[in-house]
């Protein structure tokens, strides 16, 4: 299976066309990652989005002068997309993100040219943010649900 | 391509996190999962949105499997 097959079983990327599937698998880096290695670190400025290809991290919340136990808010694994409220909102990783399986292996794709893609691109653009906002709102709905 | 289950495990009990995780099959009731290094069972499975193309979204309780 080619990646740009493989990218249309990820959420972030239903509805896209074969040919606009291939555009972004153009822009992806591939990176494989021991247990423990630290993708994202809070506070730290960010300018990639990843996509979880194979294994599991953890997303953590640091200490804070409120609350001086860090605490792990949610796990992700494969198809699961992290890092893009800094990459839409430039602002600072809201946590830390840690490898705890294994080995991981994940998509890595660069601000700049996924945000000319979608601007230059508009059903591209339309689509992908729009899954974007989907994948947020289950994520509220899933800490919800945590906290119910 | 075949159906995509995108689900929120939610731990019943502890200070577990739970995981959002795709799945191939829909998890069914009384199921063994394991998230990271835990085993657990499946305790209820919920409709979280409606489908969108190939993925069902679901949320899913599962409880500690105790040894």
């Amino acid at each position: 299976m080619t990646l740009s097959e493989t990218l249309s079983q990820v959420e972030l990327f239903e509805g896209l066309e074969p040919d606009e599937l291939e555009q972004i698998a153009a822009i992806c880096e591939e990176r494989t990652l021991e247990s423990g290695h630290v993708v994202a670190k809070q506070g730290d400025m960010g300018d990639e989005l990843y996509i979880i290809w194979e294994g599991l991290v953890e997303v953590v919340h640091e200490e804070t002068p409120e609350d001086s136990t860090p605490r792990t808010v949610v796990n992700l694994g494969q198809g699961q997309v992290f890092g893009e409220m800094a990459l839409v909102d430039f602002g600072p990783r809201s946590a830390t993100v840690r490898v705890i399986s294994e080995s991981a292996i994940l998509q890595a794709i660069p601000r700049e040219a996924f945000l000319e893609m979608c601007q230059s691109h508009n059903h591209l653009g339309y689509v992908v943010m729009r899954n974007m906002a989907a994948d947020l709102s289950f994520k509220l709905r899933h800490q919800h649900l945590i906290g119910r | 391509m075949s159906t995509i289950y995108k689900v929120s495990y939610v731990v019943q009990g502890g200070d577990h996190p739970g995981a959002i995780v795709n799945e191939d099959q829909k998890p069914e009731l009384g199921q063994k999962v394991t998230l990271g290094s835990n085993e657990f069972e499946v305790v209820e499975v919920v409709d979280l949105m409606p489908a969108r193309g190939d993925f069902n979204f679901l949320h899913v309780t599962v409880k500690a499997i105790e040894h």
